[in-house]
């Protein structure tokens, strides 16, 4: 049996002990049957079967199953379908990246073409990058005074410096002889930056990006339980408020999905750009 | 048609046969001064502005009774708002409104207006935006992201006042209901229901700047212990309360409904009482908007008003809570089971100790923002320091939950002067004067120095 | 009598001011059409000599003067084939040489520069490999490909910095080849680094040799007194090749470092080197046979 086969049936006979430890743990517990008053259970919702606690693998199954049969689904401002809230977070997500894009990519250029700028802003790099992106939060919003904005804001600060250290390590890294080159042709700047310096340097941006992306996602979530109106995090918040643990796992798969197919996503852009000597 | 009748008669038609008063009886009875005359004539505008329709107005009377209705358009309109609903219905500024909520029944009247049609019949738009916690709402009044919205009782006293924000003047349009709240109590409590042994607990209150807070506080302190010292009180959004207690990050709270009802339903905690219990009749929430925003949108103002103040009208008839709580339940809304809400609206509930328990009045929706509810709210800020110095107790007052300027006027124009609150203040057998509120927070034993 | 094609004068080279300058004092003409290798020890400074006739790097005294005009930066009248190939990797063979013709002629439609660009591939025989990507080929035809490229723009003159270096006896012996060919048929000015004596003797009108470095200069330029249209496999049966070889070899063994400590020989005069012509010395007696070792010198 080949590796991939051999490993492809490891990973179902994992799932499979994962959704039996699941089944076991959730199996309705056939505690004794309190006598009660009737109007007692009836106001407790005891009369009808309710969830409690973590779903059953059924009761799992067709939460996911009704989510996916109508995803697009518009029940009012507050409620709409996870294809909507997933939109609404990636729009942001993108909006976000694109703007940090925009302001990494040309600034990793400066960092890494000049040593003055690099020492110019080396310090502040160093000390505004290791702070959390929802520590900008509320000050996102007292300033800003937009939570749709702010949200952005910090899917924008978290992504901007991953970009642009690998822009600026990528852009340094050019092989001196390929600027050589460059520069005996008489290529202009703009030719040498787009042409020479950009593919040299595309795969560790792209690798940048890749990391930016990642931690974007993981932020969009928090942010929007935070401020979200709308949104995949809004939408765990929502559930988790109602106590709905199907939904929320549902979400939170959702999540994993969602993330996974950015980050293959990037890997292919990755694999696109990337050359070998 | 008359100006001259007696707008706030349930049983009056404005556009009346004999064309000055309803009745011949009332015609005689009726000998008012000129100046009383041109005061009924401004009320009569005001109501007709209100509730163009007859059958509409007559309800809403016979709903909240005159005398409350009378209070609640003199204590709280503007000049601008009155002086545009003096004209004709005025058409409206702004038709598309985004209103801020938190998911709790405390929001009945404002949500309701939506399933129900109450803002579309005063053609607005309202977008209902269900939002995070009290902190974020109060950040989107601030950043102009809302319009109006749902706030707790004491947070325009405190926006206004800049405490625990930049400060911002906002005024009280109505207050959206009464009582409603409960302290809830893990289950591992349940023989614990003696207050003085509480020493070291962990209680959530949803908002700095909020009833449950300053209740909470106050019914501690009544059993001797300091809130501050003695027990650990956090600030946890409503929604995340019984998430909270279930956890056991917390051993119980005094939260806004259907919290309570639901830490029932889960089977998570128990009621240990409904703040009912601690003062009939106190005010939650309330409904708030810039200071601002109404003077550049008076004509939407009065709608959005009117709206609200027919849901509440609505809302105190027990007769419709079981409809109230199938139209706020969905998920766009408090995404709560029928139910819970049921049990919370209508007062015929589950303990969570095996008692199905009977009180009609576990929530009441009454719109006045009486000038005496806000002087208590200002004696607790001032009691637990948030307040500090001397307080103006009844200037800040005026300015939030009235509008001296409106009120200056209408005295001018005659208006009769709003009725006294119906209920006096009572909190835990203690009454309450509003004359006098610096000797009412200096008689408390415990409080912060 | 005119000028020369390249007139170089009192060429210094000091990485930091005040400090013992690499090269000192280097002159040298090259005409048209001619080829030139410099051979010398590592350290001596070849490539920033060739780097500054290349425009990339500056003098720190000295001139370089070509057909009448300064060299004062990087041009397209001068064409460089780097040490490690410096091929694009992410381009293929054709896009690294349309790179070239693009910055040559900006205007060109892309079906002349692609035309173009196939000559060239044809001329170093790599028709067929056009799309290939630098990864997939042979150390010997990235360079081929790197001297493709600095042939398309049709400069000037061409400098080779050590091309063959890194290549396997055999491929270097047909690249050789090729190069002699092309610039016969272009009459291309050609200045080449090399260690390689056997090369140089192979492929040069000129050899100039240079003193250890540091203060390195020129010492001699020995005249290729071989016929030019010479062969690998012919070249070492003319009787003036073990001359000139053993010559080339003595300097690099003994004299190369005797010069740089300032013994035994006169320095150089400003006006540049002097010209020796070992090949058509003692043409009477036998040559001395000598086993046909291959020196090479790192």
């Amino acid at each position: 049996m080949p590796l991939r086969a051999k490993s492809a049936v490891l990973s179902a006979l994992l799932l499979a002990v994962l959704l039996g430890i699941w089944h076991l743990a959730t199996l309705p517990k056939g505690g004794p049957a309190q006598a009660v008053d009737p109007e007692y259970a009836k106001l407790m919702g005891l009369d009808k079967p309710k969830s409690d606690g973590l779903p059953t693998l059924a009761q799992l199954g067709g939460t996911i199953a009704k989510q996916l049969a109508d995803p697009f689904y518009d029940a009012g401002s507050n409620d709409k379908g996870i294809g909507t809230q997933v939109a609404y977070s990636l729009g942001r997500v993108a909006l976000g990246f694109v703007l940090a894009a925009l302001v990494a990519l040309p600034l990793g250029f400066a960092i890494g073409l000049s040593p003055l700028v690099h020492g110019a802003l080396d310090p502040f790099i160093q000390v505004l990058k290791p702070i959390s992106p929802l520590a900008w939060m509320p000050l996102a919003l007292y300033t800003i005074k937009d939570s749709a904005v702010s949200s952005i804001f910090v899917i924008f600060i978290c992504s901007v410096w991953p970009m642009l250290i690998n822009t600026a390590h990528g852009v340094a890294s050019v092989r001196r002889d390929w600027l050589n080159v460059a520069r005996t042709l008489e290529a202009g700047t703009a030719r040498t930056a787009f042409q020479v310096i950009l593919p040299a340097a595309a795969p560790t941006i792209l690798t940048g990006m890749r990391i930016s992306m990642g931690i974007a996602w993981l932020v969009i979530v928090a942010a929007e339980m935070l401020v979200g109106n709308l949104g995949i995090g809004y939408f765990v918040w929502n559930e988790w408020n109602n106590l709905s643990l199907a939904n929320v796992i549902f979400a939170i798969l959702v999540i994993g999905v969602v993330g996974m197919v950015l980050d293959f996503l990037f890997g292919l852009a990755q694999r696109a750009v990337a050359w070998v000597e | 048609m008359s100006l001259f009748d007696n707008p706030f008669d349930a049983g009056s038609r404005l556009a009346c046969s004999c064309g000055r008063h309803a009745s011949a009886a009332e015609h005689d009875a009726a000998a008012p001064d000129a100046e009383a005359l041109s005061g009924q004539a401004l009320q009569t505008a005001v109501m007709r502005a209100l509730f163009p329709r007859d059958a509409e107005r007559r309800r809403f009377l016979r709903a909240v009774g005159a005398n409350t209705a009378m209070a609640a358009i003199a204590s709280v309109f503007p000049l601008g708002a009155l002086e545009a609903m003096a004209q004709e219905k005025g058409k409206v500024e702004k038709k598309a409104l985004k209103v801020g909520f938190i998911p709790i029944t405390c929001a009945t009247p404002l949500i309701m207006s939506a399933p129900l049609g109450f803002y579309e019949k005063q053609g607005l738009d309202v977008t209902l935006v269900k939002t995070a916690g009290w902190a974020l709402i109060r950040d989107k009044v601030m950043n102009k992201e809302y319009d109006a919205s749902h706030l707790l009782a004491p947070m325009p006293l405190a926006i206004s006042l800049g405490v625990g924000s930049g400060a911002m003047p906002m005024n009280v349009a109505t207050i959206q209901n009464s009582n409603g709240q409960a302290i809830t109590l893990a289950m591992k409590h349940k023989d614990n229901r003696d207050p003085r042994k509480w020493k070291g607990m962990k209680f959530a209150v949803p908002f700095e700047f909020s009833m449950h807070n300053f209740l909470l506080r106050y019914y501690v302190a009544e059993h001797g212990l300091a809130p501050d010292r003695d027990i650990q009180l956090r600030v946890v959004p409503p929604p995340e309360m019984v998430a909270n207690l279930r956890a056991g990050n917390i051993d119980g709270y005094l939260g806004p409904d259907p919290f309570n009802q639901r830490a029932v339903y889960d089977q998570v905690g128990f009621i240990h009482l409904l703040t009912k219990e601690l003062w009939d009749g106190h005010p939650c929430c309330s409904f708030g908007v810039r200071s601002e925003w109404v003077k550049e949108n008076p004509n939407t103002f009065a709608a959005l008003y009117r709206a609200v103040l027919n849901a509440a009208a609505m809302a105190a008839s027990p007769g419709n809570r079981s409809t109230i709580a199938n139209a706020i339940a969905p998920a766009n809304y408090l995404n709560q089971p029928v139910p819970v809400l049921e049990q919370v609206l209508t007062g015929k509930y589950a303990d969570g100790l095996g008692n199905v328990k009977n009180d009609p009045d576990r929530i009441g929706f009454d719109p006045v923002p009486w000038n005496a509810l806000g002087v208590w709210i200002l004696t607790q800020m001032k009691r637990w320091g948030y307040l500090k110095g001397d307080v103006k107790y009844k200037d800040i007052v005026d300015q939030v939950y009235l509008m001296t300027d409106a009120k200056k006027r209408m005295k001018e124009e005659g208006i009769l002067a709003p009725a006294d609150m119906p209920k006096k203040i009572v909190v835990m057998g203690k009454a309450f004067d509003a004359a006098k509120p610096d000797a009412y927070v200096a008689g408390f034993a415990i409080k912060r120095a | 009598m005119s000028a020369p094609f390249l007139q170089v004068r009192g060429l210094t080279r000091r990485f930091a001011p005040g400090a013992t300058p690499v090269f000192e004092g280097v002159g040298f003409s090259i005409e048209r059409g001619e080829f030139v290798c410099v051979i010398g020890h590592s350290g001596c400074g070849k490539t920033t000599i060739l780097n500054i006739l290349a425009g990339l790097d500056a003098a720190s005294a000295g001139e370089v003067v070509m057909d009448g005009r300064e060299v004062s930066g990087p041009s397209l009248d001068r064409g460089v084939v780097f040490q490690g190939h410096a091929l694009m990797p992410w381009l293929t063979v054709r896009g690294n040489i349309a790179f070239a013709v693009k910055s040559r002629w900006p205007d060109w439609p892309r079906a002349r520069v692609d035309a173009h660009c196939q000559k060239y591939i044809d001329l170093v025989r790599l028709a067929g490999n056009e799309g290939k990507k630098p990864s997939e080929l042979s150390g010997g035809m990235k360079q081929r490909v790197g001297i493709a490229r600095a042939f398309a723009i049709q400069p000037k003159m061409l400098l080779l910095d050590e091309p063959f270096g890194a290549l396997d006896a055999l491929t270097r012996g047909a690249i050789q080849e090729e190069l002699t060919a092309i610039c016969a048929e272009t009459r291309q000015t050609v200045f080449m680094i090399t260690h390689d004596v056997d090369e140089a003797i192979l492929l040069a009108d000129k050899i100039m040799l240079m003193t250890n470095g540091p203060r390195a200069r020129i010492a001699e330029v020995v005249v290729n007194t071989l016929p030019r249209s010479r062969t690998r496999h012919d070249v070492h049966h003319h009787p003036h090749y073990y001359r000139i070889r053993n010559h080339l070899v003595d300097f690099l063994v003994h004299r190369s470092r005797l010069l740089q400590e300032g013994r035994g020989e006169e320095a150089a005069n400003e006006e540049g080197p002097r010209t020796v012509m070992p090949g058509l010395a003692g043409d009477d007696e036998a040559p001395a046979p000598r086993p046909a070792l291959l020196v090479q010198v790192k």
